[in-house]
C-alpha cells in the first residue's frame, strides 16, 4: 500500500469513481450484447428463460452484410500486412535516429490527430485527379494512416525490453545489425509485433469515417452497418455489433495476457 | 553501431506513407481552398481568392467551428475529471493483478467499433431506453425524458465514453514520476490527502493531463460518428458541417474548413509538444 493512501476512506473514494469509469466505458456496449439475445424485435433485455440465437442465426442469410463482412476483411487483412511491417521498420528506425527520435514519433504519430473526415475527403480529392477510381483499395489506403500511428507506438512500447547493452554486447562479439535484428531484438519485440497485427487489423476492420469519401460501389461493414442502425432495422443488427464486440475483446484481451505473461 | 543512414532507410516506408497518403493530400487541400469554383468544369481553377474563406462567415458556420471546439475542450476537462480517479487507482490502490485488469479493461475501448459503442448509447438513452424504464419504475418521472437522446447531451456522453482511455494512458505514463517517498514525506509532515494530492501528484502528473485533454480535444473536435449517431437534427460539429458543404460540391468551401480546423488541431498538439514535450511521455527507452 502506497503511504498516503492508506485511509479506506480515500480508497472507496477513489474505486467509487473508477466505477464510474468503467460503467460509462462498458454499461451500454454490454447491455447492447444482452439485447441480442432476446428473440423479441422491440430492443430490451431478455428474460433468463428466453435466451435466444435466434438473431445471430438470422445473420447468415443477409447477403449484403456478408458482402459487406467481406469488403472489409480483405481491406483489414491488406492494412494488417503493410502497417505491421512499416511500423516494426519504423520502430528500428527509431532505434538508429538518434537524436532525430522526437521528431520521427512526432511526424508517425500526427495523421492520428487528422480528424477523419478531412483525412477521407483530402484523398479521395486527390485520387480523383489522379484518375484512380474508388475501389477496396483506396479505403485500404485511407486506413493505413489510422493503422500505422498505432502499431508504431505499440511496437515502441515492446523496444523497451531491448537494453543498449544487449546490442552493444552482441555487436562486441561481432554480430552484424541483421544478426542482432533477427536473434535478439525481433525475439524480444514479439509481444509488440503481434499487438501491431491485432490492432491493425481491428481498426481497419471497425473504422468508418475514413471509409466514407473512400469507399467504391461495396460498402465496408461499418458503412453498411450504419445505414442499417438508422433505418430502424432488423435486431439483426444488435446481433452483429454483439458479435463484433465479443470478437473484438477477445482478441485484444489475449494480447493483452501475452504480454503481461511475459513481463510478469 | 546505430548509424543514422540505416535508420532513414529503414524509416523510409512508414515516411514515405505518411508523406504521400497524409501530408501531401492535406496540403493540396490547404492550396486548392485558395482556388476558386469554376462552373463550366464542376471543379476548382487556380485562383489566390479568399472567397471560400468568406462563405465560413454565411450562416454560422464560424459559430459551428467554435462551439465544436468548445465541445471538444468541456469533453476532455469531463474525461480528466473521470479518468483521473481511475489512473490513481490504477497506480496506487489497486493490487498488480487488479491493476493489470484495470488497464486491459481500459485497452479493450481503443480497438472496438467506435461507431458500435456510439449506436449503443440509443439503447441507453431512447425514450424506451434503460434509463428512461429506471427512472420510470423508480417513479421519479412519469413521461420518458426526451432530451436524453438526439441532443447536445448524448454527444457529449458518447465523447466522453468513447475517448475517456485516451486520458487515462498519458496520466499513467505521468504517474510514474511521482517516487512513493515523496508521498510518504508529505505524510510524514503532516499533509492530508488533499493536500499532498494538490501540492505533489497534480503538479508532478502536469504533462500527463496536458497530453490527456489534448487527445480528446483532438479527437473530439474531429469526431464525426458520435454526432451521426447520437446528435439531434439540428447538431452540428465540423465534420457534420464538412459533409453537408460536399453534399452540394462547394469544394472550396469544405477545403477553406478543413484547412481552418487542420490550422487549429495540428497547431494544438505542435504547440502542446513544444510546451510539454509530448513526445517524453512516451520515450522511456
Amino acid at each position: 500500500m502506497h503511504a498516503g493512501f492508506e485511509r479506506w476512506q480515500i480508497r472507496a473514494c477513489i474505486w467509487a469513481l473508477t466505477l464510474v469509469a468503467l460503467v460509462i466505458v462498458y454499461l451500454p456496449p454490454v447491455y447492447l450484447l444482452g439485447v441480442s439475445f432476446n428473440p423479441a424485435l422491440q430492443p430490451a433485455l431478455p428474460s433468463l428463460g428466453n435466451i435466444s440465437l435466434k438473431w445471430y442465426q438470422a445473420l447468415l442469410h443477409e447477403r449484403g452484410l456478408l458482402r459487406a463482412l467481406n469488403e472489409s476483411l480483405l481491406i483489414a487483412a491488406v492494412v494488417t500486412l503493410v502497417s505491421t511491417v512499416a511500423a516494426i521498420a519504423a520502430a528500428l528506425a527509431y532505434l538508429e535516429l538518434g537524436r532525430l527520435r522526437n521528431a520521427w514519433f512526432l511526424l508517425v504519430i500526427l495523421p492520428m490527430f487528422v480528424p477523419g473526415i478531412i483525412q477521407g475527403l483530402a484523398l479521395s480529392v486527390v485520387f480523383n485527379r489522379w484518375q484512380l477510381a474508388p475501389f477496396w483499395g483506396t479505403v485500404a489506403l485511407g486506413h493505413l494512416l489510422w493503422a500505422l500511428p498505432f502499431a508504431f507506438t505499440v511496437v515502441l512500447t515492446s523496444m523497451t525490453s531491448v537494453r543498449r547493452s544487449y546490442l552493444l554486447a552482441a555487436a562486441d562479439l561481432g554480430a552484424g545489425w541483421w544478426r542482432r535484428t533477427c536473434d535478439i531484438v525481433l525475439p524480444l519485440i514479439l509481444p509488440g509485433v503481434i499487438g501491431a497485427i491485432v490492432f491493425s487489423f481491428l481498426l481497419s476492420f471497425n473504422e468508418f469515417a475514413r471509409s466514407s469519401y473512400l469507399v467504391g460501389r461495396q460498402n465496408t461493414l461499418p458503412l453498411d452497418m450504419f445505414g442499417k442502425m438508422n433505418s430502424g432495422a432488423s435486431p439483426t443488427i444488435y446481433a452483429l455489433s454483439g458479435l463484433i464486440l465479443l470478437v473484438s475483446a477477445l482478441l485484444v484481451g489475449v494480447v493483452l495476457a501475452m504480454a503481461a505473461g511475459r513481463r510478469g | 553501431m546505430f548509424r543514422i543512414g540505416r535508420g532513414f532507410a529503414l524509416a523510409s516506408p512508414a515516411l514515405l506513407l505518411t508523406l504521400i497518403l497524409g501530408f501531401a493530400p492535406l496540403a493540396v487541400v490547404v492550396v486548392w481552398s485558395f482556388w476558386a469554383w469554376d462552373p463550366a468544369t464542376y471543379w476548382i481553377r487556380p485562383d489566390l481568392s479568399l472567397a471560400a474563406y468568406a462563405q465560413i462567415g454565411e450562416v454560422g458556420r464560424w459559430w459551428v467551428i467554435v462551439t465544436s471546439l468548445f465541445k471538444a475542450a468541456l469533453a476532455a476537462l469531463a474525461c480528466l475529471a473521470v479518468g483521473y480517479p481511475a489512473a490513481l487507482a490504477v497506480h496506487f490502490v489497486a493490487s498488480r493483478r487488479m491493476a493489470l485488469v484495470l488497464i486491459g479493461a481500459f485497452t479493450v475501448p481503443f480497438f472496438t467499433s467506435y461507431l458500435i459503442r456510439a449506436f449503443s448509447w440509443r439503447l441507453v438513452l431512447g425514450r424506451t431506453g434503460l434509463i428512461n424504464d429506471w427512472l420510470m419504475q423508480a417513479g421519479i418521472i412519469s413521461e420518458p425524458l426526451d432530451w436524453l437522446l438526439f441532443s447536445d447531451f448524448a454527444v457529449m456522453i458518447g465523447l466522453i465514453a468513447s475517448y475517456l482511455p485516451f486520458v487515462i494512458f498519458p496520466l499513467l505514463l505521468a504517474l510514474r514520476r511521482v517516487e512513493p517517498s515523496f508521498l510518504a514525506a508529505a505524510q510524514d509532515m503532516g499533509a492530508g490527502f488533499l493536500r499532498t494530492l494538490v501540492t505533489i501528484i497534480i503538479p508532478l502528473t502536469k504533462p500527463g493531463i496536458f497530453a490527456g485533454f489534448l487527445f480528446v480535444f483532438v479527437m473530439s473536435a474531429g469526431s464525426s460518428t458520435e454526432v451521426q449517431m447520437l446528435g439531434g437534427a439540428g447538431a452540428s460539429m465540423i465534420s457534420i458541417m464538412i459533409n453537408d458543404v460536399m453534399r452540394v460540391v462547394n469544394f472550396p468551401l469544405a477545403f477553406a474548413i478543413s484547412t481552418v480546423v487542420l490550422v487549429a488541431l495540428i497547431g494544438a498538439v505542435l504547440l502542446g509538444n513544444a510546451r510539454f514535450g509530448l513526445t517524453r511521455l512516451f520515450e522511456d527507452f
